[in-house]
């Protein structure tokens, strides 16, 4: 079925715009990142790696980078390990109440994260979590875990309950069964969930503000900082290099979709 | 039944409390022997295979393995081998390690496990696939390393799910021969479900006619299809006509036309409504017919012609439905004419209406 | 069986502890504290408890004079009278400085402390000061759920409007209301025809497309946000756009007005919006675009009657979703609008780290996880529960 010629002109000519708007701020930052100078006019007037040079010599940056990534990575093996047992648990077990288990889990996920962050604030000041880089892995797990729980799930569905029992079976005990033939059939699913746990944490910023100690800068931190003190090319460089960061994770998230879509078919 | 490897006492089971799947079963397998569980879905048969294999806990009762009640251990330390209908061959891995799994798990060495490995391959005449993944081979190829997977390590009892209903007719007729070779020549005891009732003749030993959770009958394939023990059993293994009668005496029975119809003498006392059932393929047609039991003559209603039998549909008895089969080599009637035909005593089976 | 469910017990338990520890208590902690209250009480513990059995007539007994003489100097010697004066001038302002002085007064006071004190202040002779005090003695207070309204009790505790001047809280609501529903509409109207376009391209240009749909989707919050910094400067490259073409005479101020915040969040959110709406039609089958075509229905009609109302649920789910974000969002509202421009997220870490009004901080969240489940209700009450509602921002 072909649309009217006029109506699909418009249509395309509406979604093109709509993609323009999308993507080109991003580009512009890519681009006056390289800004020889310290004005950020497009077209830009040359080129230069000065701001670059800037931020992998500039103290602050460097820190805030290495914080942010330890704090990603720890997130992302706690959030992975957490989130895929509970998923798993949850399509093995059969009891009552699932759908509501499966809500609660993923709740901090349409929580206003600024809610979250305020009420951790709260909490974790009780017990001396904040202002530590364990206390921030635990807040970020909160909120990256739904993404891993959802993700697990979702190729759960397409698993084959009976190759469990074949494991059985075999003589294989649930530990081993899950171990051996369950982890390996839905790995595209949980890495899909690491993918979105690492970029969720750091992405995060919110509950950072809150419970990151007074030297504790992540990326996004030392970003909203650098922006309220003083707009330079540096920050954009920082933005270039986490845009650079944000592709990886959408080409890893797309091939994983891919594979396991593959896996799925007959 | 001395020498009974299961024993199933009183086992009954229910998903939610009140709708009973199974319904207090006692059943014992033998030592050996091939026992396949048929019924039409919902009556209860895969479900009591799962409870032997440990995938479902029954809500009553008790199930021995060899002595041992089993009803409480859970399945991978039962030891029993099962073929499910979609293989469940593990996507992840080779054939070799799909084949090499139960034995890994029991720490077996190495080199016992390659050898075995391949001895099971050219059991079910697969040499040379155990590189392969599982998606690379046909449904048939599939099922035979499921089978052999099932079988490797040595377990007493093999359970069998349906495992050749996503196959088509050929290859699931040469897979039934394969299945029977595997357990002569292995002597292990196997339960099979089926649907297919041909497919339980052709293999079984003994069957069990499952309905509505309960075993309507169970025996040899020679006698739940000729000696059926109530109007399901004679139903749903093969075809048959059923009537509607009265008893006279001790071997007549009056039909609803008002024709007489007479059976092998039997206990019902007269002028009960009973149930008459007649197998199509007993049915004698033809001139050389008249002067035998039950002769009569009907008229012919549709033929359909199926290659090796044609199937006839006669007014007779007072009904337009009544069912003849007729082998090849017969001359075929035409639709319209008449034919005499008999039904012999021993054809008749009477059952309580 | 059994044993399964206890394996899946044991597998489900760490996260459920740590959504239960981190996320379930704190948030149950955060509605609690809008309504708890605790500083008099802990500060003022015999104040209190006299205060309790007086019946609220003419002025207290002696007795609660001598008390709060004592306990003030006493919190102020052990310096943590800060939380009460706080507290107490939330209730009305200028009782922080009554409490103070009267703390610093502590050792020169003498019995009997009825006329001590209101020599010291008149404040203490009258009846409406102790009523305050009588009030906030806890444990629980309506207070900050009513200020959060724009509402406020008299001493003798009837709600009242607070004065004009003071008049904040609505108006944010309102505002945060009014910009979040703006900034689904946007995004709805700009996702549909891109969610459409992309559903019927073909192969190679389809994934082309939604692929610059995912690029913002992945990327950072803050980096996007940046980006429209940048670009919306008084020096920045729409500036200097708006003056190249002619529409301006000189640099607009941009930055930290309301249109900005908007396309802000706009770009923000677009993805969260044409995502779901471009799953939903991938899923539509053609074919029935077909069948009503073999009816006789026209362009027109097969969208109206077909499409579009197949296609609601997706919309559902991209304008739930959409809007969920936009109240909650903080980081682009605080980063692109003014000052005096704000969104509730905005107040609430600001009454947080800066005001350090926790009880205000809990109400307003209060309120904002209310607009929030509300959001979720309805759409799952519209769509039959069936959309899933959640996104990364």
């Amino acid at each position: 079925m072909r649309e009217h010629p006029l109506a699909r002109v418009l249509l395309r000519g509406a979604t093109g715009l709509v993609l323009a708007f999308l993507v080109a701020p991003m580009l512009a930052v890519v681009v006056l990142s390289f800004s020889p100078t310290e004005l950020m006019v497009l077209p830009p007037r040359g080129f230069s790696l000065r701001w670059y040079e800037d931020f992998l010599t500039a103290g602050r940056w460097v820190l805030a980078t290495r914080n942010s990534f330890v704090v990603a990575i720890a997130t992302t093996l706690l959030a992975t390990l957490l989130g895929t047992a509970a998923a798993i648990g949850l399509q093995l077990g059969r009891f009552r109440g699932k759908a509501l288990l499966v809500t609660l889990l993923t709740l901090p996920m349409v929580t206003p994260y600024i809610v979250t962050a305020a009420s951790m604030y709260f909490a974790y000041a009780l017990v001396g979590l904040t202002g530590s880089l364990p206390g921030l892995v635990l807040g970020h797990t909160v909120v990256a875990v739904p993404f891993v729980v959802m993700a697990v799930l979702a190729t759960l569905q397409t698993f084959d309950a009976n190759l469990l029992r074949a494991a059985a079976s075999l003589g294989a005990p649930p530990t081993a069964a899950i171990l051996r033939v369950v982890v390996p059939n839905i790995w595209p699913g949980i890495a899909a969930g690491a993918v979105f746990a690492f970029a969720t944490s750091l992405d995060e910023f919110v509950i950072t503000l809150f419970l990151a100690g007074p030297g504790q800068f992540t990326l996004p931190r030392q970003m909203y900082a650098s922006v309220r003190e003083f707009l330079t090319p540096t920050i954009l460089a920082a933005a270039t290099l986490l845009f650079l960061c944000s592709l990886v994770f959408l080409l890893a998230s797309e091939s994983l979709r891919l594979r396991s879509a593959r896996k799925t078919l007959p | 039944m001395t020498d009974a490897l299961v024993r199933f006492r009183g086992v009954s089971k229910s998903y939610d409390g009140r709708t009973p799947v199974v319904t207090d079963l006692d059943l014992d397998v033998s030592r050996g022997e091939f026992l396949t569980l048929l019924g039409p879905s919902g009556s209860g048969k895969t479900t009591t295979l799962m409870m032997l294999a440990g995938f479902e806990d029954p809500s009553a009762g008790s199930i021995e393995l060899d002595g041992v009640r089993i009803d409480t251990v859970p399945p991978h330390r039962r030891g029993i081998g099962v073929v499910f209908q979609n293989y469940a061959l593990f996507p992840h891995m080779t054939v070799a390690e799909n084949l090499a799994f139960p034995l890994s798990i029991r720490r077996l060495k190495r080199e016992e496990i390659a050898t075995r490995t391949r001895r099971a391959l050219e059991m079910v005449r697969l040499p040379g696939f155990g590189d392969r993944r599982p998606q690379q081979l046909s449904g048939g190829q599939q099922q035979r390393v499921a089978l052999a997977r099932a079988l490797i390590f040595a377990p007493k009892l093999v359970l069998l799910d349906e495992p050749l209903g996503a196959l088509d007719k050929q290859l699931r007729e040469e897979l039934q021969a394969e299945i029977r070779r595997i357990h002569a020549q292995l002597g292990v005891t196997m339960v099979y479900v089926t649907h297919d009732q041909a497919e339980a003749l052709t293999l079984s030993d003994r069957i069990a006619v499952f309905n509505e959770g309960r075993i309507q009958q169970l025996g040899t394939a020679e006698a739940v299809y000729e000696r059926p023990a109530n109007p399901f059993v004679a139903g749903f293994i093969g075809e048959s006509n059923r009537l509607a009668a009265r008893v006279l005496d001790a071997t007549l029975l009056r039909l609803e036309d008002g024709s007489t119809l007479e059976a092998m003498p039997h206990a019902f006392a007269p002028g009960t409504a009973v149930l008459v059932s007649i197998r199509p393929e007993r049915v004698l047609l033809g001139p050389g017919t008249q002067g035998l039991a039950n002769a009569t003559t009907a008229r012919v209603e549709e033929v359909v012609y199926l290659g090796d039998h044609s199937r006839l549909r006669l007014a007779h008895a007072g009904r337009t439905d009544f069912v003849v089969k007729l082998p090849r080599q017969e001359a075929v009637p035409q639709p319209g004419s008449l034919v005499d035909l008999a039904i012999p005593v021993a054809a008749v089976a009477v059952f309580p209406a | 069986m059994r044993r399964t469910n206890w394996l899946a017990a044991l597998l489900i338990a760490p996260l459920l502890l740590l959504i239960l520890g981190s996320f379930v208590v704190p948030v149950g902690l955060t509605l609690f504290r809008a309504v708890a209250d605790r500083e008099v009480a802990a500060a003022l513990p015999e104040t209190s408890a006299l205060l309790a059995s007086w019946d609220g007539q003419g002025l207290p007994p002696e007795g609660a004079f001598a008390a709060v003489a004592r306990e003030l100097a006493a919190a102020l010697e052990e310096r943590r009278i800060g939380d009460l004066a706080q507290r107490m001038n939330f209730e009305s302002t200028g009782l922080r400085t009554l409490l103070l002085r009267t703390a610093r007064a502590g050792d020169r006071l003498r019995a009997p402390y009825a006329d001590a004190l209101v020599a010291l202040d008149a404040r203490w002779g009258q009846r409406d000061t102790w009523l305050m005090l009588q009030r906030a003695s806890g444990p629980t207070t309506s207070l900050y759920l009513l200020r959060a309204l724009d509402l406020t009790r008299t001493p003798d505790g009837t709600v009242t409007q607070v004065a004009v001047e003071e008049k904040l809280f609505r108006t944010l609501f309102l505002r945060t209301l009014w910009v979040s529903l703006l900034v689904t509409f946007l995004c709805l109207l700009l996702a549909y025809p891109v969610a459409y376009t992309i559903a019927r391209l073909r192969a190679p240009w389809s994934s082309v497309a939604l692929t610059l749909v995912l690029i913002p989707f992945w990327s950072s919050v803050l980096v996007r946000t940046t980006a429209w910094y940048v670009l919306l400067q008084r020096e920045g490259p729409v500036n200097d756009a708006l003056l190249g073409l002619g529409l301006l005479d000189a640099p607009a101020q941009i930055l930290g007005t309301r249109i900005a915040v908007v396309v802000a969040l706009v770009h923000v959110l677009l993805p969260f919006a044409i995502l779901p709406m471009h799953s939903v039609m991938t899923r539509l089958d053609a074919t029935y675009l077909r069948a009503a075509a073999s009816l006789g229905a026209n362009g027109v009609q097969r969208f109206l009657r077909v499409w579009l109302p197949l296609s609601l649920p997706g919309v559902a789910a991209g304008g739930a979703m959409v809007f969920l974000l936009a109240v909650g969002m903080y980081t682009a509202p605080a980063l692109i609008g003014g000052d005096r421009d704000q969104m509730v997220t905005w107040f609430i870490a600001n009454f947080m780290t800066r005001d350090v009004n926790w009880g205000m901080a809990a109400a307003l969240s209060a309120y904002l996880l209310a607009m929030s489940g509300a959001v979720i209700a309805l759409t799952r009450l519209l769509t039959g529960g069936a959309v899933q509602t959640g996104a990364r921002a």
